[in-house]
């Protein structure tokens, strides 16, 4: 039988799917998958979520025309969901940007004028202008950057020495802000160093499984497609689920809990109450490897200072920790009964208790695991605390199957934002501004002057820093929320948005974003491969290469680092990130933003561009540039490298090491292996130490920091001990009242992966989920006289989208709560949404606030 | 052409029966994996009249008896390469 073209590839797709799944076909019509006519097959990380599956990717004429689930990587084993499905086809929408973008009139750039193609040496050239200016006037805050947890690594450590030492500007924030800021705070806080000490593994070695704020079925699929495999195949084996609406991850629970919003907190502590009531918490464990603290409360929502709940605040943004003694702590839970969490949270008594009977259970393995639920929450550290809590009383953490994990949104929001320090006050390896002597051996790394880089609040040796404004230094750090507040208050003049969509993304679009952005004293440049919501609220727009148009290494929420190779060339004159920042720095001088007693400490850097000094320094352009080929001796392009004259991914990472990986760092426990392993291998989870990863962390035989005898050793701690942080329920900022009747919670769907910059330009995609809804409940529906489909008016006390009503969807509502998905640029939910933050971590808090809705 | 292959995770004991309610739609066919409740499914375009794959794909997801779905290959290229 002769196989036709569709019968080949069919055939190949199917012995994939058999060999992932551990089938025998009964009929074998196998074709070996290296026979694919002519494709060219390679390793991907995936472009999406924080899971960090591999895809392979199959180029063949210079484009990508298949992709599959890698059947080596450790992460997904060969799985892949609707979205990696349909990854190849990101690259290729009709709109794809591919030329400079800049608003003009007659010629010259203007404010209010049209968007007309220029050059990227004119582009660069109108930004340095404006750029320079802005510092020199306002400041290090007087100008910013927000980029991205989607950032390579190498791009956003680029861009953090182009901040912070080339501009001297601690305004440099990732979207990561708006994601996973809370976490980090609460692994600060409670560990000293960042990111979770446990790993996927953990999802085959749990017994019990508890989702907080995390909606895996949808967000994760590939890591709920292995926890579902777990639940169904191993025998008591539970599942439990909490959320403030039914979603599809309610289909597997054998234990789902609806909870009021914000009362989180209050079952965390019943739970915490409930393991010292019944003395079922390790005593061993918290004796040896804990200190028991507690945090100011009454902190504020991080509203604009001037907002009345700001002035109300007994401890506005407080977060020092005092220690307590377990009795203290005990005290503190002890108001968290059954009967009054029950209550409060409107879950029933029977569920509560037999979610406290697992953790409480010495003998089961619970892994936690949430995502925004936690994270964008007024008391996102609180929370995410309250969960280390519980764990850290049981001493069920940091082994094979008992897990607190927070999972993360985007592909390198931990690789990136988090490892590299695209934070403004962080630096490379959890380094901090705030820190002179961190400072000091970022400075020496970099071959900077000393005093180069600005301290969170302006002082090096006790002295004010000095600056090109000719003003001192001053306060430094600015969060995301505060810049698109700043660039409304013209304190910000020129900001760049690079690799996400913040128009659409950040609260309250009608009073901050948008009249920030286009505030007549801003210049503000949006680099992206589409024409966003973002693109068309900018002033000059860049046309970037994205994912495997460029060599690339993202880390995922395991704290695994993936590379992959340059697959396709861009379209047009589209460049990728990494590439706009050095070229840019090419457009500074350091006399324009360096101050000259600065430059007087190191007179060989007199004349020089910020491109010379920060990537052409002998460590960055260290390794010439080389043809790029892999084991099996395919070749590939590297355009960066062409560009420059080295080999740019391997000199900025290489130089990335010298700060997590080389003996005499301020902070262990971040190690990487070398470049070149990485594009061997399908991922390393750090820290990796004489080319072994670590799985878990903390954990003596698993973590080579941990040395024999001394069992488990919290070591980004001084004293070796985590933090158990008592800290009360507290209420929300914006509750419904009368008149807005709602909770609002926005979110994502898993066709659609955050803005839909890229997804909605899927069309399979596209025609699955084309528009966002009002999911609501069938009670409220009727009650405002609205059916399933009708058109509805919502509205908060900032804005109105009009949006169909879904009352029989995915997501099934309790009374009293609607959500609206916010990938829908045509329906910007990001217009009713408040700008409050958690006071200590800033981020964002996008699940709650008071609406009202009516039909339209 | 698009033409995906995919595992359908069904409920305990459902693998036959499922296999035959997916059989049903068009474009799909279930090469095997009845007896370990997880089926492996192509899915491909039938020409212009027919629904896209991804329709396809999301209607198997709310077949009763399946657990979860998840996608394995994806080709998207042209068809006419001979």
């Amino acid at each position: 039988m002769k196989l036709t073209r569709r019968d080949f590839i069919k055939s190949n797709a199917v012995a994939a799917a058999a060999t992932v799944a551990g089938v025998t076909l009964p009929v074998t019509n196998a074709v070996s998958a290296d026979a694919d006519d002519g494709i060219r097959w390679d390793k991907a990380a995936c472009r999406y979520c924080g899971t960090g599956c591999s895809v392979l990717m199959g180029v063949k004429d210079g484009k990508v025309v298949a992709s599959q689930g890698d059947p080596d990587a450790p992460v997904n084993k060969g799985l892949n969901c609707i979205k990696g499905y349909f990854l190849p086809k990101i690259l290729y929408g009709e709109d794809r940007l591919t030329k400079p973008l800049l608003r003009k009139t007659n010629g010259k750039y203007d404010k209010n004028g049209k968007f007309e193609a220029v050059s990227w040496d004119e582009a660069f050239k109108t930004m340095a202008e404006k750029w320079v200016a802005a510092r020199k006037a306002k400041g290090p805050k007087g100008i910013g950057m927000f980029g991205s947890g989607q950032w390579t690594v190498w791009e956003g450590y680029a861009a953090s020495k182009l901040l912070k030492a080339g501009f001297r500007s601690n305004s440099l924030e990732p979207n990561a802000r708006h994601c996973m800021a809370s976490a980090v705070g609460a692994f600060m806080r409670g560990f000293g160093i960042d990111e979770p000490m446990g790993c996927y593994d953990d999802l085959e070695h749990a017994d019990v499984f508890v989702l907080w704020g995390a909606n895996m079925a949808e967000m994760h699929p590939i890591l709920w497609s292995r926890l579902t495999d777990t639940r169904l195949t191993k025998p008591g084996c539970e599942v439990h689920v909490l959320s403030t609406y039914e979603h599809r991850c309610y289909e597997l629970a054998d234990n789902g809990m609806v909870f009021e919003p914000q009362t989180d907190l209050a079952i965390l502590n019943y739970i915490a109450n409930y393991i010292i009531q019944n003395k079922a918490y390790n005593k061993e464990f918290i004796d040896k490897h804990v200190n028991f603290t507690k945090t100011p409360t009454d902190i504020g929502y991080g509203l604009r200072a001037s907002d009345p709940r700001e002035k109300a605040a007994k401890n506005r943004n407080k977060g020092k920790l005092s220690k307590i003694s377990f009795e203290e702590y005990a005290k503190s839970v002890e108001p968290y009964t059954l009967e009054h969490t029950s209550k409060l949270s409107k879950v029933p008594k029977d569920k509560l208790l037999k979610l406290a009977k697992v953790y409480a259970d010495p003998n089961k393995k619970v892994s936690s695991y949430w995502t925004m639920g936690f994270n964008q929450h007024t008391r996102g550290v609180w929370v995410n605390g309250l969960c280390y809590n519980v764990h850290l009383l049981m001493g069920k953490i940091a082994e094979p199957g008992n897990s607190p994990f927070s999972l993360t949104g985007q592909p390198s929001a931990c690789g990136t934002a988090r490892e590299v320090g695209t934070f403004t006050h962080r630096l490379p390896a959890d380094l901090v501004t705030k820190k002179d002597a961190h400072c000091k051996f970022a400075e020496k790394t970099w071959k900077l002057p000393a005093g180069t880089i600005p301290r969170a609040n302006g002082k090096s040796d006790d002295a004010d820093q000095s600056d090109i404004s000719g003003k001192p230094m001053g306060k430094t750090l600015i969060h995301a929320v505060a810049m698109h507040r700043a660039l409304k208050d013209s304190k910000m003049n020129t900001f760049w948005v690079m690799c996400n969509n913040n128009m659409q993304a950040a609260a309250n679009m009608n009073d901050e974003s948008l009249p920030g952005w286009r505030n007549p004293d801003n210049f503000i440049t949006v680099s992206d491969p589409y024409p966003t919501v973002s693109a068309q609220a900018a002033d000059l727009i860049l046309p970037t290469a994205m994912w495997i148009e460029k060599e690339g290494a993202y880390g995922n929420a395991e704290r695994r680092t993936q590379f992959w190779r340059e697959q396709v060339a861009a379209p047009g004159e589209s460049k990728s990130d990494v590439w706009q920042i050095m070229e840019f720095a090419k457009y500074v001088k350091v006399e324009d933003v360096w101050p000259a007693d600065l430059i007087a400490k190191k007179p060989e850097y007199a004349g020089k561009t910020l491109y010379e000094v920060l990537y052409t320094n002998g460590q960055v352009d260290k390794f010439p540039a080389e043809q790029v080929t892999d084991s099996r001796g395919n070749k590939y392009d590297n355009h960066e490298s062409a560009d420059f004259g080295f080999y740019v991914q391997k000199g900025l990472f290489e130089e990335y090491r010298l700060f997590n990986s080389v003996k005499g760092i301020p902070k262990k426990g971040h190690e990487m292996a070398d470049f070149d392993t990485y594009h061997k291998v399908r991922g390393l989870r750090w820290p990796v130490i004489d080319g072994k990863e670590t799985l878990w962390r903390f954990h003596e035989g698993y973590d080579p920091h941990v040395a024999k005898g001394e069992g488990v050793k919290f070591y980004g701690k001084p004293d070796g001990r985590a933090n158990i942080i008592t800290a009360p329920y507290e209420p929300a900022a914006e509750p419904p009242d009368k008149e807005f009747d709602l909770w609002l919670c926005t979110g994502r769907v898993l066709e659609h992966w955050h803005s839909g910059s890229m997804t909605r330009r899927v069309p399979e995609l596209y025609r699955a989920v084309p528009d966002a809804v009002i999911h609501m409940n069938p009670k409220d529906a009727k009650k405002r006289k609205l059916r399933n489909g009708a058109l509805a008016k919502i509205s908060s006390r900032r804005g109105e989208i009009v949006c169909k009503v879904d009352t029989k969807g995915r997501n099934k509502c309790p009374e009293g709560l609607v959500f609206v998905p916010w990938f829908d640029a045509g329906r910007l939910v990001n217009k009713l949404t408040l700008d409050q933050t958690d006071p200590l971590s800033k981020e964002t808090d996008y699940k709650k606030c008071a609406v009202k809705i009516s039909r339209a | 052409m698009n033409i995906c292959s995919l595992i359908v995770h069904t409920k305990p004991a459902a693998g036959t029966l499922v296999s035959e309610r997916l059989q049903a739609f068009h474009g799909v066919e279930v090469h095997g994996g009845s007896e370990e409740d997880k089926l492996i499914v192509s899915v491909e375009d039938e020409g212009e009249s027919m629904s896209p794959v991804s329709d396809t794909m999301n209607a198997l997801r709310d077949v009763e008896g399946v657990v979860n779905t998840v996608l394995i290959y994806h080709y998207g290229g042209e068809e006419s390469m001979e």
